[in-house]
């Protein structure tokens, strides 16, 4: 993978202010101050979280140079969210795939007896 | 990884989907999720059977999957819906599961939704799942490291 280590990736996303300015941006890119404003938190605290996500590649600065914009980064790191999630992902098709098999065996059984029967198709 | 389930999670209404089809008709599909022998099969991510599996199915009953391994508490619930084939609805871990079941063609569309009560138990969700899922990956990856050193 390219850009930050993975672990910066994860440590960035740990925070839930950071994920929830992350779900922000997603909408479209906002100053520090908007940002601030729905968090209740002081300027300077949001603007230690943005730096954060700046380091591990997830936001930048806008072309505005007077308002200062922070909005995401096209193809960055939140693209591997999805590694994140993978493990999450992964347990609930484990489980399904179980579901799914146990359906499959119980069908067949039941093919098998119509069989036994001698039960015309 | 190929998978057969969608997911799709939406922190706006806190609520994780999963969508996948069975070759099996309603049913089979709804017994499987309230029969605790049939239960005990499939739960249990890692394959194991579930070490206890208790089921008092009828709104307002209980229920209550204790998995062998120790990675995960017990998952314990209550019923709220019980409308066979089409629909199961449970409080769970402080959020609602509702499992929607549609026939299609002789198959059926099962679509599992979690509505959390926030964002943050969204996230509390979904990290549970994460680390389950890690300590599984890592007890793997433990065992792979294991034979491979046996076969060396």
């Amino acid at each position: 993978m390219n850009g930050p280590p993975l672990d910066h990736v994860f440590a960035a996303l740990a925070d839930p202010t950071r994920r929830a300015i992350l779900a922000r941006l997603a909408e479209g890119e906002a100053t520090v101050s908007e940002l601030a404003r729905p968090f209740g938190l002081a300027q300077p605290t949001i603007s230690k979280h943005l730096r954060v996500l700046e380091q591990a590649g997830f936001i930048e600065q806008g072309r505005d140079a007077q308002r200062r914009p922070r909005r995401l980064v096209v193809g960055g790191p939140l693209r591997d969210v999805d590694v994140w999630l993978q493990p999450f992902r992964a347990q609930w098709e484990r489980r399904f795939d179980a579901l799914d098999a146990l359906l499959q065996r119980k069908q067949q059984k039941a093919k098998r007896t119509r069989g036994l029967k001698g039960t015309p198709r | 990884m190929i998978t057969k389930t969608k997911t799709h999670i939406d922190r706006g209404t806190f609520t994780i989907t999963f969508q996948r089809t069975f070759a099996a008709p309603r049913e089979d599909v709804f017994d499987a999720w309230t029969d605790p022998e049939q239960i005990k099969h499939w739960w249990d991510p890692t394959g194991a059977p579930l070490a206890g599996c208790e089921v008092d199915l009828r709104p307002g009953g209980a229920f209550r999957f204790t998995m062998a391994s120790d990675h995960a508490p017990p998952f314990t619930g209550v019923y709220r819906v019980v409308e066979r084939p089409a629909q199961l609805v449970f409080d769970a871990m402080g959020g609602v599961g509702t499992v929607r079941l549609e026939a299609d063609a002789g198959t059926t569309r099962m679509v599992v939704t979690i509505r959390c009560t926030s964002a943050e138990h969204l996230d509390q969700f979904v990290q549970r799942g994460v680390d389950a899922g890690t300590d599984q990956t890592l007890d793997n990856l433990g065992a792979h490291i294991a034979r491979s050193r046996k076969a060396r």
